[in-house]
């Protein structure tokens, strides 16, 4: 793996953030885990403690089938099993937007099994109308109450400044996939993945301090000619980086996401002005839809017109195996772009370590199709 | 032994239960002759009494399923929605009617000519993911019928709070508004009061026949629960009252009798999870060496009472209640029921089905299975299976398990 220097405190940060994590709630800072961008992070901050989305990275899970089955993602499996490990003793608590059935489960399973002070789930309204964004802002309000029943502080200037820096954030993370789209990045997808995952994982004053370096330096920087068959890769939860490393080694330029840990988690930046709450319930609403909160046909044109903005010639479709909301809604969408003459391929991950051997000759296969 | 298999019913009123399902499938048909609108919806939620009340035909495609299983559709079905791209991995349940609607739905092979088409969708945000994405592929097969997007609040049944109710509630308010739009027909509360007290009067039977099962000779088994399918399709009706009535009848004359499942009851067993539909005979496996299984989960999310004094808030806490009762969402809850059921029916050891066609069911046993243990002393087995898929199950590997897990109980026992 070649390191960009800009990118080196990010790499740094990531291999040491279970260390920086410890230190921080030794300092008496409350840590509260997610596992979805669903879950309302700027409540959580707002609260004055650190939301961190919970990791599974890579390895072998064994004592995680004591607790949970085989058939579930290697992202949930392996989250188990490193807290089972003790990795997350820096927790409070878990506090989880509803999206999948697993990350429910998972939550109630960490409850009898990991010690903490809160496990909640927070139900989210499907629809957007006038009484399920009440009921989004009571489900909001008792999470609200619940943090503040652990310690937490909240007030809802609190909440403004939180959506801000939240706000400026994303902004400066959607300012980088623009420059991306148009050829004049020099990062590359993997680099991307690790902004991203220090963005889930570090205090967000300090990720903010680091982007706004990062992205001066590649200011500075003359934008490198982009190489390889550029592609879209959509699909869910991409923790490996090296996933990311091995894609575009095959031949591809990864130009666009419509993923968990890329795009999804930054679009909309923010919500429309109004009180903190209510843009904050404005932006839930406005989110880039993922399969486990929409229909296909509100997704099909969303994906297609990103597809056309950044000049992909085909999509890859990066899915954690046995995730039901991305392989029910996927025959849907493959079908809907192979009619706008659009290619794609599945390629499910499984394994421990990336990607296996069968993947990268289909991919291989895939990108030779394109260049013809 | 094959993986298929029928179960083995003792109850006379169980085995009536092949005219029971005919018929409501003929009034399903005879809905479309009669010009009564048809709303494929799905099952556990409070649309059904709304539907019965309303003169609507309610349709549940998710119930059709097992009968695929029963009647072998299945293998056929899922080379259809294979063949379009649908993961194995997937639901069997979502597999299952995807590739039905995809394929020859009404067919001459199809038995009880199939399902009619929808005229409306009940889909909805709630539930687990794979019911979820069934009606999402339902809209795209239908496109002539119209959709409600229906939203109930995914929450555990003891986190329910105000606003989970009071948002069931304006999503209940606006299905009726929508289906009085739909079929310009007028739901009226008097009818609504009926239903709604039926269906009260269905869970409160089921309740009393489910207690026989206290008795030692158990009277009924979890072979029977076949019964179960008026709670899901036939709730807010005197059809279901009226079975239900005959069958708790029944019950009570064993039970008062001293009329067992089998000739000497050794062992009283408790399975976890869905049934496997195209094995039921799974369920007289254990009778052999003296083992009933005497109850299951899967029934507990059919009953529950319904407050007749406010039909619409009854029907919406019904909506909210039914999947957290037999998810992932309240595994504390689970956990409880599970221990109450083996406390009261004197269980001696549990059938725990790790049901890759049902995760939502299958997380969560590990930690009851382990209460189970820790609390009351009842050791149980795993077996890995799919409630919809045979591919997925292995007779040999389940023998195996079973056989050795009754030797274990017999000689725990001294039986």
């Amino acid at each position: 793996m070649k390191t960009r220097f800009p990118m080196v405190p990010f790499r740094e940060l990531l291999l040491n953030r279970r260390r920086v994590l410890e230190e921080t709630a030794a300092r008496g800072t409350k840590i509260v885990g997610y596992f979805c961008t669903y879950t309302p992070i700027e409540v959580i901050h707002a609260c004055g403690m650190l939301p961190v989305r919970i990791w599974g990275g890579s390895g072998q899970a064994e004592k995680a089938y004591n607790l949970v089955p085989t058939f579930i993602c290697p992202y949930m499996r392996l989250v188990m099993e490193k807290a089972l490990g003790g990795e997350f003793t820096f927790l409070s608590g878990i506090v989880q937007g509803y999206t999948c059935d697993v990350a429910c489960g998972v939550v109630n399973v960490w409850k009898g099994n990991i010690p903490g002070e809160l496990y909640h789930s927070l139900p989210l309204p499907y629809n957007d109308s006038p009484e399920s964004r009440a009921f989004l802002k009571a489900g909001l309000d008792e999470t609200i109450e619940k943090l503040t029943a652990i310690g937490g502080v909240y007030s809802e200037e609190s909440l403004g400044r939180s959506n801000e820096l939240y706000g400026k954030i994303r902004g400066m993370l959607a300012a980088l996939y623009e420059r991306r789209m148009q050829g004049a990045l020099e990062l590359c997808a993997a680099d991307l993945n690790v902004v991203m995952q220090a963005f889930f994982t570090i205090p967000p004053e300090l990720f903010l301090s680091m982007l706004e370096r990062l992205t001066g330096d590649l200011s500075a920087a003359v934008p490198g000619v982009r190489t390889g068959v550029p592609v879209l890769v959509s699909g869910g939860i991409v923790e490996d980086e090296g996933v990311m490393t091995l894609v575009e080694d095959l031949g591809f330029s990864v130009v666009a996401d419509d993923l968990c840990t890329g795009l999804r988690a930054f679009i909309p930046v923010s919500g429309p002005d109004a009180s903190p709450m209510d843009r904050l319930i404005a932006r839930t609403m406005m989110r880039f839809p993922c399969p486990s909160r929409s229909r296909p046909p509100q997704r099909i044109p969303l994906l297609m017109d990103l597809v056309r903005t950044s000049g992909a010639k085909g999509v890859i479709f990066l899915l954690q195996k046995f995730c039901t909301p991305h392989l029910a809604d996927h025959p849907m969408v493959a079908r809907a772009l192979r009619d706008a003459g659009i290619p794609s391929i599945l390629i499910e991950m499984d394994g421990d370590n990336g990607l296996e051997g069968q993947a990268v000759t289909r991919l291989e296969t895939f990108a030779g199709m394109l260049e013809a | 032994m094959d993986t298929a298999r029928r179960s083995t019913k003792r109850l006379s009123t169980a085995k009536e239960l092949a005219q029971v399902v005919a018929a409501y499938y003929l009034e399903c048909h005879q809905a479309r002759v009669e010009g009564r609108p048809i709303g494929w919806m799905p099952p556990m939620n409070g649309g059904i009494e709304i539907f019965y009340a309303m003169g609507l035909q309610p349709v549940f495609p998710e119930n059709w399923s097992p009968v695929c299983a029963a009647f072998g559709l299945t293998p056929a079905n899922f080379e259809v929605s294979e063949g379009m791209g649908y993961s194995r991995d997937l639901c069997g349940y979502l597999r299952n009617i995807t590739g039905y609607v995809h394929g020859d739905m009404n067919g001459p092979s199809v038995p009880l000519s199939g399902l009619p088409v929808p005229d409306m969708i009940m889909s909805f945000g709630g539930g687990c993911i794979p019911a979820m994405k069934i009606f999402h592929i339902l809209e795209n097969r239908f496109p002539e019928a119209k959709v409600f997007r229906a939203d109930i609040p995914q929450v555990a049944v003891e986190d329910i709070r105000d606003h989970h109710v009071d948002y069931a509630v304006s999503e209940m308010h606006r299905f009726i508004e929508f289906l009085e739009r739909t079929t310009n027909r007028r739901l009226d509360p008097e009818k609504l009061h009926e239903a709604v007290a039926l269906s009260d009067e269905a869970c409160g039977l089921w309740d009393e026949i489910m207690s026989f099962r206290r008795f030692r000779p158990t009277p009924i088994s979890a072979a029977e629960i076949g019964i179960m399918f008026v709670m899901v399709t036939r709730q807010g009706t005197k059809t279901a009252v009226d079975f239900l009535t005959r069958v708790r009848d029944e019950v009570a004359e064993r039970a008062a009798s001293g009329i067992g499942v089998i000739g000497e009851e050794k062992i009283r067993l408790f399975w976890d999870n869905i049934p496997l539909w195209y094995n039921m005979g799974l369920f007289n496996y254990f009778e052999k060496a003296g083992g009933v299984m005497v109850a299951e989960t899967y029934s507990a999310a059919w009953s529950l009472r319904l407050d007749t004094s406010d039909p619409i808030r009854a029907l919406a806490l019904k909506s909210l209640m039914s999947y957290s009762l037999v998810s992932c969402l309240s595994i504390d809850r689970r956990r409880e029921m599970v221990l109450k059921a083996c406390r009261e029916y004197g269980i001696d050891g549990a059938v725990f089905h790790q049901n890759k066609s049902c995760v939502p069911i299958t997380l969560g046993q590990a930690d009851i299975r382990r209460a189970l243990a820790d609390e009351m002393g009842i050791p149980s087995i795993v077996i890995d299976a799919d409630h919809m898929d045979s591919r997925n199950f292995s007779m040999a590997q389940f023998q195996t398990r079973a056989d050795a897990f009754m030797e274990m109980l017999l000689e725990k026992k001294g039986a």
